[in-house]
Order: C-alpha cells, then sequence, then structure tokens
C-alpha cells in the first residue's frame, strides 16, 4: 500500500524543490557578467527567503536612491527590480582599466518560488540593502488529520 | 607538503612571526578585513599558492601576473589573502598545505578573520565577534582577554578546517567571527573584527577609513561575493545554523 505522504514529506520536496531552482538561477547568473552597458545598470546581489506568510526578497544596492526603487511584475513568477544610483559609476571606479562604460542604476530579475501579491508588496531600504517583503497569495490549505 | 599544493616562497620568511588569515567565507569578512591590514601596513608580497585544484586564473596588477592566493608579510606579521573563493573540493589540501607551510615557518599565532552569518543582520548596529581556539592554552589566551567564545555549534568552510590542523598540529590558531551579512560584503563587519584583533595583538590600522568606503568596497566586491555564494552552498555552510547534539561532550 503507497503510504500517505506526511506534511513534513511535503515540506522536504518544497525545500528541495526551492533549492534545485535556486541553484539553476545561480548558475544562469554566473554565465552572464554582472552590468549591461545598454542599460547602464549593475545586477545587484540578491537573495530570496520564504516563510509562511511572505516571500522576502533583499538586494545589496550600495549608494541606492530609496526614492527610485521600482518593482514591476513582469510574469506570475517573475518580478524586476529596479533603483537609481545616487551617484554614477565607471569600470575606472571598479578597478577595471580596459573597459569603457558608467553605471547609474540596479537592476535584476526576480524568479518567485510560490505565488505572492506584488500589489501588496512593502518596501524598506536599510544600510544600503533593499528589502521587498511580498505577501503569499491564498489559495490551499492543507487540513491535518 | 601535498603534492597537489606548493606555497612558494619569493622572499625570505622570517620564522616565529603571528598570522593573519582572509579567504572568501560569509560576508567577505576576512578578505575586507586582512586586505585592508595589508594595504595599511604597506606588507609585500613573500610567498604564494599555486595548485591544480584552482580555476586558471591570475591576477593581474600593475601589468604582471599574480596567484590569487598570496602571502604578505612585513617584520612583525605575516597575513594571506585569498582573491578567488577557493573551490570546495580543493579546499582540504589547500587548507593541509597552508598548515604545513605554517607550522615550518614555526608561526606564533594565526588568527583567521571572519564571519558568521546573523540572520538579522540588518537591524543590528554593532556586530559582535565571537572566537573560536585551537588547543586549551589559546583558549586561556583568549578568555584572560575577556573575548566572547564560541562554546557550542557547528563550523564550515575554510577557518574549521584551519583549527582543525593547527589542534592536529598543537599550533595555536584562532577564528575571529564578526556577526555578518551571509550574502553581502560587509565591511562593517570586517571593521568589527579588527578591532577585536586589536584586544589579542597590536595591529596598528585604522578602520575609519573601512567604514567610509563601505558602499565603494561593497560594489566592488560583488562579483567575488556571487562566486563565494555558489563555493559556500557547495560545502553546505548552511550547516553552521544547526543545533549540535546535547549530549555528547
Amino acid at each position: 500500500m503507497r503510504r500517505r505522504r506526511s506534511i513534513f514529506d511535503i515540506m522536504w520536496e518544497y525545500m528541495e524543490e526551492l533549492e534545485r531552482r535556486t541553484d539553476e538561477l545561480m548558475r544562469e547568473v554566473f554565465e552572464k557578467p554582472s552590468w549591461d552597458l545598454e542599460t547602464r545598470s549593475l545586477e545587484p546581489l540578491f537573495n530570496i527567503s520564504v516563510t509562511p506568510d511572505e516571500v522576502v526578497v533583499t538586494a545589496d544596492m550600495p549608494y541606492v536612491d530609496p526614492e527610485t526603487v521600482e518593482i514591476e511584475k513582469l510574469d506570475e513568477d517573475l518580478i524586476e527590480v529596479s533603483a537609481k544610483m545616487r551617484v554614477k559609476v565607471t569600470f575606472r571606479d571598479l578597478g577595471v582599466r580596459h573597459r569603457e562604460g558608467e553605471f547609474s542604476c540596479f537592476r535584476c530579475r526576480v524568479p518567485l518560488p510560490v505565488p505572492v501579491e506584488v500589489g501588496k508588496a512593502k518596501i524598506r531600504v536599510r544600510r544600503g540593502i533593499l528589502e521587498i517583503r511580498l505577501p503569499r497569495r491564498r489559495g490551499y490549505r492543507i487540513e491535518v488529520e | 607538503m601535498s603534492a597537489l599544493v606548493r606555497v612558494v616562497e619569493k622572499k625570505s620568511v622570517p620564522e616565529g612571526l603571528n598570522m593573519l588569515q582572509g579567504i572568501p567565507d560569509v560576508g567577505l569578512v576576512g578578505v575586507i578585513a586582512t586586505s585592508h591590514i595589508i594595504f595599511n601596513l604597506k606588507m609585500e608580497e613573500v610567498a604564494y599558492i599555486d595548485s591544480d585544484l584552482l580555476p586558471p586564473l591570475t591576477v593581474l596588477y600593475e601589468g604582471l601576473p599574480h596567484s590569487p592566493i598570496r602571502i604578505f608579510g612585513n617584520d612583525r606579521l605575516l597575513a594571506l589573502v585569498s582573491e578567488i573563493a577557493i573551490p570546495a573540493n580543493a579546499l582540504r589540501p589547500v587548507m593541509k598545505a597552508i598548515v604545513d607551510w605554517i607550522e615550518r615557518k614555526k608561526v606564533d599565532k594565526v588568527f583567521s578573520l571572519g564571519g558568521i552569518a546573523a540572520p538579522n543582520r540588518q537591524d543590528i548596529e554593532k556586530p559582535k565577534v565571537y572566537t573560536v581556539a585551537s588547543n586549551e592554552e589559546t583558549l586561556k589566551f583568549l578568555r584572560e582577554r575577556n573575548m566572547e567564545v564560541m562554546e557550542r555549534g557547528f563550523l564550515v568552510g575554510p577557518q574549521a578546517l584551519l583549527l582543525q590542523y593547527c589542534a592536529e598540529k598543537k599550533i595555536g590558531a584562532v577564528a575571529l567571527l564578526a556577526e555578518s551579512f551571509y550574502n553581502y560584503p560587509d565591511p562593517e563587519a570586517a571593521a568589527a573584527v579588527i578591532n577585536a584583533l586589536n584586544q589579542l595583538i597590536e595591529v596598528p590600522v585604522n578602520v575609519q577609513e573601512l567604514l567610509e568606503k563601505g558602499e565603494e568596497i561593497r560594489l566592488k566586491m560583488r562579483d567575488i561575493m556571487r562566486r563565494t555564494r555558489t563555493e559556500l552552498a557547495q560545502m553546505r555552510k548552511a550547516r553552521e545554523y544547526d543545533i549540535p547534539s546535547y549530549y555528547v561532550a
């Protein structure tokens, strides 16, 4: 007889899936540079964590102007986060002399591991770290017998 | 020395000095702190690490190639710093070779600078610094100087291996771990770890500049942090969050 999956089995599978997707994302990110001359943007380091009530996205954005943070929903499970910097940064500023270019903003695409209400996002910037709290969309409930 | 890893001396290295280490780990705390010390004390490159296990890359400075893992020195202090995340599968042989070299150079004490991830780091004004010792004598040295000693828990990564190999060889080693971001470069934690180091040995550098240049440092360290994150995941760094078993002393 097939054993019924416990809530812990479901949670474990969910965590493994999340880890797998994060690994895929990391690999994808590494294959391209962390800057884009066309949009004059730098890709910030970001992190995604999931709590029972929300998805918390943080991004390291030194020199960020908190007033300029924008979140755009690109798909059900993808948002784009952008923000302007208070200063313009060149490759030379970053210690690279054999390339020309100037950067003035941050931009990154963040995959969302679970459904969220993007319109209800709360944003704060502290110590140059952007924190976006996205409430999870409630669609189902698992009854524990 | 491990046959796979060589420590190549470029200059004669005096024996009996203290040594600092900064290897990429959470928040790049050790790398930022050690680099700041090397730069401010104008230390010279005295040796470097070469290994087939490392990625095929060289770091260019003023037009000349250098190893990404180098040892700097002056007449009082040695300092090892790595500018690349050491691949998880190379970590054991690399750390073994470094500790073998430390033994040959009769290093007095090794101070490994680093961070310990604090989930609420954003809300911490002054990061605390915890310490770990490789042996009883060094533990006493820490307690006498009122350092906060980490009594129980797991350590994963270069500092864990350094302590273990130094313990085997009866070398005094201290890991200094400042509360830091896991995924983001953390110059404030690096300043905290330098201040804590100064309670143990005199390293006359000003951390104010480190704090003032914090944003610039974070921007410059993005790519090395990205690479380090992958290696941290490979070595299952998150085990440091695990609660240790209670009954086994």
